[in-house]
């Protein structure tokens, strides 16, 4: 009796424990569930829908592009090409733009492999090509039945992503010549480093593929890639193959060259052609710019401008300048050098520089300036030195002041009341450069003289600084366009369009020239950039280039 | 969609799951309740009972239910009894005499109460009795060590359920069963006392105060403790400890009480600004560094909804061993944070108030009108500097007048079986700054019962506040403007326009006070409730519930006349309007099993639990400009004109949302013997939703021993009171990182034009790390526990040393392959270690005088241990960047084998004649600033204070009672940034630090950063001096009340040159006196607390 007892009440207090167990394996089982949910952004199972929604993926790479690209104030190519080039530095200016020496050790070619700017770059260069990685891969993968596109419209566009990949390892090689060649996202770890024989082979197989599958130029391409920016690719490829590989291709370069400037790459005003304004191509409606081929399509309107101001304009008592509503942080100026490169006829010095006295738009009446001429009249001058203690000299990259130096006025926004204020695009190629690019292959191919076409391809592009009244004396003929003419013609032309250390370092002046504050060292290795001790770090398949 | 669902039926089953238990519940309490029946003797009560082989007990709750009578019984009564049958309809007497007879045992019926016992022969001779009028009436009064009457105090009968309260006068009359009879008196904060009846029927009974006793209760989370088992490092502050005076934020009452928890106010006592915490050193790389905040139950509790005075008690879970319980958030420490309940008793009131004003203790030393002409007079700046008038704007600035106030009044009272406590607040704090204020007022309702015979408990709160912040003025930039803005220009123009200088960085901080708004409304909510069940004796089971809500609306808007706004800006002359709101919650579902046994000298305390927190936030923001009126302000943003008009900036509009899971299975064994052996044990497994597919789950186990060597014999005849060992080993975890790290996503990239038209464009959010797994911390913990003389010195010594791996970081990633500059992983380790001491002394202990001491205070070392993984390794990461004009680079650099908070950069040797900086180059030589390599590089000092100590004096003497406390941080460096940028002529024409002309006067630089600007930042501060007074009410209506006055941050005692040298020392930015002037202030409190 006692035993059944006991035992029913051992069952009684199981069966509270089992309930209890059950209880709480009910709310258990109920909310193990860890998965997320995204709500701000996009899952790749829900998108790609039609062809508007590839291109949407299609095009992350240029709006990153202008980011390192353009002078847009970022620590990208055209900072460390500029910055180590002979037309623009950064100097201290009082207190302002020591910066930890950064911009000076630049100018000095005394960069380490601990830079920070340089580890951005890199960084900013490399997310540009992953983005071009990752739509490839999605592009190549997608469905196209449910984007309701064909697969030649899926064709075109792979065309497309390659022609930016190839961009993309273009401006890498140029910087850091022996890179990783990577076509996937994420994988494989521990990339390695490929010579930068086989990147340019890479880039020149992938442009010669992939660029007759484009659409020729259009003002419906405007800011994509079209035929005409393919070919100029090539066209720069090939005039840099000596360098790049060891192996001269001017024929190639000549050869891409003509395309566009015959128009087979298309154009966005019907016929390919220089533009004679010499603004033309900067303006804010430079879309329409006859010469123009490949270019980042900014738009105010559109919700995206394109500000300079960081890198190229004045602090806020600058704006009136322009009349315009951004301002900047006093940071590059022009090497004197540069500025004293043009003749005073020279319109392009008028035109694309701000020097002297500054005014507020349209009046006579003075920007005041702000730091060591507090309460004074603003005025540009052509030294980067202590004037207002009284310095002479050349100057230096710690000496600057306020008002050292010419400033930037290539590109204008128009005043804020303009229509199309700040609708300027920024031009990576334009039809000038092919015009120089065949020039200069053609006279290393006749021993670095000039001949009648190379001269008269010079002279169409720079006709348009002169006066009529002046331009007889200043056309080259084939005696005074030397090679050294050429590279100094194309500063001039060129200036503030970030080319300067690809071309420097073709001519050998890179680390051989000397310029203001700047004395070589004579160093080849310095005409590539180290890769940021980081990445090393990181990569043990990473080979540092040489001299680093 | 299918998320959606899935999560739908989730919710569901959790709903359906707790109104189940809900049901069952209720259920109990409907067959529990007893309605009202009239007390007849059990001989007059017919009732039906038919029973076959049938418990005692349920049959005892089937006459329970049929008649309102309750059995009180122990169940050591009801052991081993025989299985009864009863088929009668009878009276109830009737029915008990045959239970008697089966049974053996033995009723009495008192009142409405059947008492049961068993007594030894089978047959009793009086097997069932009726007592009308119970035998014995006692009556006493309970009083406190100080013969205070104590009312509320709960005094029941033991074994039954027969009690009472003392009343106002902490009087109580009981009728107990006989004089054997013993009662039990219980009161929150003193020992619990037991007492035998006896013959006496007129009792005085001192209760003793219980906080500093062993058996002193101490929450752990999920549950409490004694103090004596205790075997982990745990700290308790509780009310008559915390610091006096108002506080900003709750945490502050416990600033300086925890050795080796650091609370800073980086911005000095800034209504709007917060406090960093952060226990023993710093752990994460990323995330928060703050310890977990729980608030009575609540993890992640926020601190707005909390005053201080609902708080009785905060217990600091310091070390891994007690913190695991709380695994994956653990690794910051844990506080927990009991609020007031109510007592049983009759209902009182508590109001307290405290009026408060901020003084300015220390101000920048910015150079004068006059002295700033001197200058000129020098020919150091030209004299188109001196704009005529002689302004002193950081004077214009201040609230002098500033007054803040606070009220609180809290409705308190219970029976035994329920409690309540209802507070409200109102709080209005102005800063010392001009347009700098937070208004907040709201409620915390708590109410708790029990029923079921004691074994349903419910407990709940419900708290609120709301809050209104103007958030305009006291920032930094204002200040730094007062410093530099040149003296001699006058705030406003003849025509009462203001004046802006066109000087580096400058704007008119007056104008920007008259014609901005910046205001926040902010309202946090949070509702819990707690059940708990026994199931059995000892075994208890559990449910917890809990939402916290937190939401705010912004609003922002710059006039027509504010200078950013002028007609040569982009606004071109029209006014701006924003809008930002933000929403934030979490639910939390808990459920808990716990089981106490004592068997022998062994006891047993098993816990077990699952955990489920659901978080999810959003915000959405919109701006517009184009207001070519002030008059609607920010309340009709469609009338902006920049919506059309694309000469303006665009208009903004932005809205997020993201969410986040943890869910957790957990378990706690606490295992005694004897009281002198303690043992604890943890287990943790917790998933977060943050982590790769691979990692979601983690293990946080720990484990703890304590031996209690007082209980020894060789300890006899010593002073020693008390002595006990504890060794703890834990691990815990850090999940903070944003969400969604693993997840391949598209996220929006700018707009680019297909054949014109700009649309937006997608591209990859980020580098996804599917192996993406928790960061651990494992630490030991070796602890002492110790008091002497009778109690007369006490205190804990513990010593950790922790080393926490896997450090979750956003590191730079390999590029190529990957997309994205950063990835989230884990990599490397930072080894934290330190000793910390708590000492409490009784000086003098007299009737009407006594002084203690409590001293708290801690050493501590953290290093970076390690900084690479298989397929990632970094040198060195940077912090501190220091900021324009000519960012100067980072201040501070923490390398593999560092210490953290080391500065690293230029060592100073000297000026050269004209005043440039020259250094100390690494080959011996000197060099100018442009020649500094990056060799030349070295460690220049540490900003991480490497000992904390605190003093607290408390006297009390008679009705007096006085409290000095002092705190102070020492052996580190602060980096003066002030001196940097203002103490250095290069800063002319804007205004400067006196420095720049005495001790900097050599200077004729570019500012360089350098250790020429490091100081010692050792100090010690009298942060808190109180002086109370409480009057001796006897009377009906006035139970007490005291009076009190407080000064805090009175005196600072340092060498630091800049306005205060407590800065932020948590984080990895550590030292770095930055350019916020926020004026220092010594605050000064009167306050009262009455009970009536």
């Amino acid at each position: 009796m006692l035993h059944s007892k006991r035992r029913q009440k051992m069952k009684n207090i199981k069966k509270i424990y089992s309930t209890t167990l059950v209880f709480l394996i009910l709310g258990f089982a109920g909310c193990m569930d860890l998965s997320e949910t995204i709500y701000s952004e996009l899952s790749k199972d829900n998108f790609y829908n039609n062809k508007l929604e590839v291109m949407q993926g299609v095009l992350r790479p240029f709006t990153h592009m202008q980011a390192w690209l353009a002078p847009t104030g970022q620590n990208g190519y055209y900072y460390h090409g500029e910055m180590a080039a002979d037309q623009v530095a950064w100097p201290q200016k009082g207190r302002h733009g020591y910066d930890g020496g950064d911009h000076i050790r630049l100018h000095n070619h005394e960069w380490t492999i601990d830079e920070n700017r340089m580890r951005g770059a890199w960084s900013l260069m490399w997310e540009g090509l992953g983005y071009v990685n990752a739509i490839l891969e999605d592009v190549e993968g997608l469905d196209i039945e449910k984007a309701g596109m064909t697969e030649e419209e899926r064709q075109q566009i792979i065309a497309e992503i390659k022609v930016m990949r190839a961009y993309h390892y273009l401006r890498i090689m140029d910087m850091w010549g022996n890179v990783p060649i990577i076509t996937t996202v994420g994988k494989p770890l521990n990339p390695p480093t490929a010579p930068r024989s086989e990147v340019f082979e890479f880039v020149r197989a992938e442009l010669e593929e992939n660029v007759s599958m484009l659409e020729p130029l259009s003002q419906e391409l405007v800011g994509r890639v079209s035929k005409a920016s393919g070919y100029a690719m090539l066209s720069e490829l090939y005039l840099n193959a000596e360098v790049w590989t060891g192996t001269p291709m001017w024929d190639k370069s000549i050869e891409y060259a003509d395309k566009v400037i015959n128009g087979e790459g298309g154009s966005l005003t019907g016929a390919m052609a220089l533009d004679q304004d010499i603004l033309g191509p900067f303006k804010n409606n430079n879309e329409n710019s006859p010469e123009n081929i490949f270019q980042f399509a900014f738009s105010r309107k559109g919700g995206f401008s394109f500000g300079w101001g960081g890198f190229y304009v004045g602090y806020g008592n600058t704006s009136k300048i322009w009349d315009v509503t951004y301002s900047g942080n006093n940071a590059f100026v022009v090497i004197p050098s540069a500025f004293d490169a043009y003749k005073e006829n020279d319109l392009r010095k008028k035109e694309w520089f701000l020097f002297g006295p500054q005014f507020e738009y349209q009046t006579d009446k003075p920007i005041i300036a702000t730091e060591e001429y507090v309460g004074q009249p603003l005025v540009y001058v052509n030294s980067i030195r202590r004037n207002s203690e009284g310095a002479t000299g050349e100057g230096s990259m710690v000496e600057g002041e306020e008002n050292s130096g010419a400033r930037f006025n290539k590109y204008r926004s128009g005043t804020k009341e303009d229509p199309n204020y700040q609708e300027n695009d920024y031009i990576i190629y334009r039809l000038t450069e092919l015009y120089f690019n065949k020039a200069e292959a053609l006279m290393r191919k006749n021993g670095g003289q000039a001949t009648a076409e190379v001269v008269s391809l010079i002279n169409q592009s720079k006709k348009r600084a002169f006066s009529e009244a002046d331009w007889a004396d200043e056309a080259y003929t084939p005696g005074t366009l030397t090679l050294d003419e050429l590279l100094a013609e194309r500063g001039r032309e060129f200036v503030f369009e970030g080319k300067r250390r690809t071309d420097l370092i073709r001519f050998g002046e890179f680390t051989t020239g000397t310029w203001w504050d700047h004395e070589p060292d004579g160093d080849p290795n310095k005409t590539l950039f180290p890769i940021p001790s980081i990445q090393i770090n990181s990569n043990p398949n990473l080979v540092q280039n040489p001299g680093y | 969609m299918k998320k959606v669902i899935l999560l739908h039926v989730l919710a569901m089953s959790k709903r359906i799951l707790y109104i189940f238990l809900i049901q069952c519940l209720s259920m109990s309490l409907l067959f529990a309740s007893n309605g009202s029946a009239q007390i007849k003797p059990i001989d007059k009560v017919q009732i039906d009972l038919k029973l076959s082989n049938s418990f005692v007990e349920d049959a005892f709750s089937k006459i329970e239910t049929q008649t309102g009578y309750s059995f009180v019984y122990t169940n050591k009564e009801l052991k081993n009894l025989p299985m009864v049958n009863i088929n009668s309809n009878s009276s109830l007497y009737d029915i008990l005499v045959d239970f008697s007879k089966q049974t053996g045992l033995q009723f009495k019926q008192i009142n409405k109460n059947i008492h049961v016992r068993k007594v030894d022969d089978l047959r009793p001779q009086t097997p069932v009795s009726i007592v009308e009028n119970p035998q014995e009436t006692v009556s006493g009064v309970v009083v406190d060590q100080t013969n205070l009457p104590l009312p509320g105090v709960s005094v029941l009968e033991k074994g039954t359920t027969n009690g009472t309260i003392t009343d106002l006068d902490g009087k109580f009359t009981l009728n107990v069963e006989s004089e054997e009879s013993v009662l039990i008196l219980s009161f929150i904060g003193m020992e619990t006392q037991e007492l035998t009846v006896g013959v006496r029927r007129m009792l005085e009974i001192t209760l003793k105060d219980d906080t500093k006793s062993l058996d002193e209760v101490v929450v752990i989370g999920y549950g409490t403790q004694k103090r004596r088992e205790i075997t982990s490092s745990v700290s308790k502050v509780d009310e008559k400890s915390f610091n006096q005076g108002g506080v900003r934020s709750p945490i502050d009452l416990i600033q300086g009480k925890v050795a080796g928890l650091s609370i800073t106010r980086p911005n000095g006592n800034n209504p709007n600004s917060g406090t960093a915490i952060q226990m023993r050193g710093v752990t994460p790389l990323t995330g928060n560094l703050s310890p977990l905040i729980v608030i009575d139950g609540i993890p992640g509790g926020s601190l707005d909804l909390l005053q201080q005075n609902d708080i009785a008690s905060f217990e600091v879970l310091k070390d891994g061993s007690a913190a695991a319980i709380y695994g994956t958030r653990g690794n910051n420490g844990v506080i927990l944070i009991t609020t007031k309940k109510g007592t049983a008793g009759e209902a009182r009131f508590d109001y307290s108030n405290y009026f408060s004003t901020d003084v300015v203790a220390m101000r920048p030393n910015n150079l004068s009108a006059t002295q700033f002409r001197g200058l000129i007079d020098q020919g150091l700046i030209s004299s188109n500097n001196d704009l005529g008038a002689d302004t002193d704007l950081y004077e214009e600035l201040l609230n002098k007048e500033n007054l803040s106030q606070y009220h609180t009044l809290a409705a308190s009272g219970g029976t035994i079986n329920s409690n309540y406590r209802a507070s409200f607040y109102l709080n209005d704090a102005e800063g010392i700054a001009k347009e700098n204020s937070r208004r907040q007022y709201g409620a915390r309702i708590n109410f708790n019962q029990k029923g079921i015979n004691g074994r349903l408990q419910m407990s709940s709160n419900l708290a609120v506040n709301l809050n209104k912040a103007n958030l305009l003025g006291g920032g930094g930039g204002d200040f730094e403007q007062a410093v530099q803005r040149n003296p001699t220009a006058p705030i406003r123009n003849p025509d009462g326009t203001f004046v802006e200088t066109e000087a580096f960085n400058n704007y008119n901080p007056l104008s920007r006070l008259q014609n901005r708004i910046n205001e926040r409304n902010q309202q946090t909510i949070s509702g819990d409730i707690r059940l708990t069940f026994e199931i059995l004796e000892g075994l208890n089971i559990g449910a917890f519930g809990a939402r916290q809500q937190n939401g705010f609306n912004d609003r922002q808007y710059r006039s027509l006349k504010d200078f950013e706004q002028r007609p040569n800006s982009s606004y071109q002359g029209t006014g701006y309007a924003r809008k930002y709101n933000e929403l934030s919650w979490t639910d939390i579902l808990e459920s808990t099993v716990n089981f106490k046994r004592i068997v022998g000298d062994h006891s047993f305390d098993v816990l077990g639990g699952y955990s489920y927190q659901y978080s999810t936030f959003e915000n959405f923001a919109v701006d517009n400009s184009g207001f070519t009126t002030d008059s609607f302000l920010d309340w009709n943003l469609g009338s902006g004109s920049a919506i059309n008009n694309t000469q303006l900036p665009r208009p903004g509009m932005s809205s997020f949302k993201e969410d986040n899971t943890l869910i957790a299975l957990f378990g706690r064994v606490s295992y005694t013997y004897k009281e002198k052996i303690f043992a604890q044990a943890i287990f943790r497994r917790e998933g977060s939703s943050k982590f790769g597919d691979n990692n979601k789950w983690g293990n946080f186990p720990a484990a703890s021993v304590g031996w209690d060597l007082s209980k020894e014999g060789f300890l006899n005849n010593t002073k020693v009171d008390n002595l006990k060992v504890r060794l703890g080993f834990g691990v815990t975890g850090n999940q903070g990182i944003p969400n969604y790290q693993s997840l391949v996503t598209l996220s929006t990239g700018g707009v680019y034009p297909q054949n014109k038209v700009f649309y937006q464009t997608y591209g990859p959010s980020r580098n996804p790390n599917p192996d993406l797994k928790w960061e651990k911390k494992q630490e030991w913990n070796l602890g002492f526990d110790f008091s002497f003389y009778k109690s007369r010195l006490s205190g804990s010594l513990d010593i950790y040393n922790r080393e926490t791996v896997d450090l979750l970081n956003g590191y730079t990633a390999q590029q190529p392959p990957f997309v994205r500059s950063s990835i989230y992983t884990n990599v490397g380790g930072i080894r934290n270690r330190g000793v910390e001491l708590m000492l409490s002394g009784i000086a003098v202990q007299r009737d009407d005088f006594n002084y203690s001491i409590t001293f708290t205070g801690n050493v501590q070392n953290n290093t970076i241990s390690d900084l690479s993984n298989d397929f990632y390794a970094t040198d060195f990461l940077e912090y501190g960047f220091l900021p324009s004009p000519g960012n100067l680079g980072a201040a501070i650099r923490v390398t593999e084998g560092g210490k953290v908070g080391n500065f690293y950069g230029k060592e100073f040797s000297r000026f050269d004649e004209s005043g440039k900086w020259l250094f100390k180059k690494a080959d011996g030589t000197e060099g100018y600033a442009g020649d500094m390599k990056p060799e030349d590089l070295k460690i220049l000092g540490n900003g991480v204070p490497k000992y904390m100590a605190s003093l607290s004096n408390s006297i009390q003497y008679k009705n007096w009672d006085l409290t000095v406390f002092f705190r102070g941080k020492f052996g580190f460096k602060i980096l003066n940034t002030q001196d940097l940028y203002f103490g250095n002529q290069a800063w002319l024409p804007n205004n400067l630090l006196e420095s720049a002309i005495t001790k900097n006067a050599d200077l004729k630089d570019n500012p360089q950063y350098s250790d020429y600007y490091l100081e010692n930042g050792s100090f010690l501060k009298l942060d808190n001096v109180t002086v109370g007074y409480s009057f001796n009410f006897m009377g009906k209506t006035i139970k007490n009340l005291r009076l009190y006055a407080t000064g805090r941050n009175l005196l600072t005692m340092t060498g630091y040159s800049g306005l205060d040298p407590e800065l932020q020392d948590t984080g990895f930015t550590t030292g770095i006196d930055d350019r916020g002037f926020y004026p220092r202030t010594n605050t000064y409190t009167v306050g009262l607390n009455v009970t009536f």
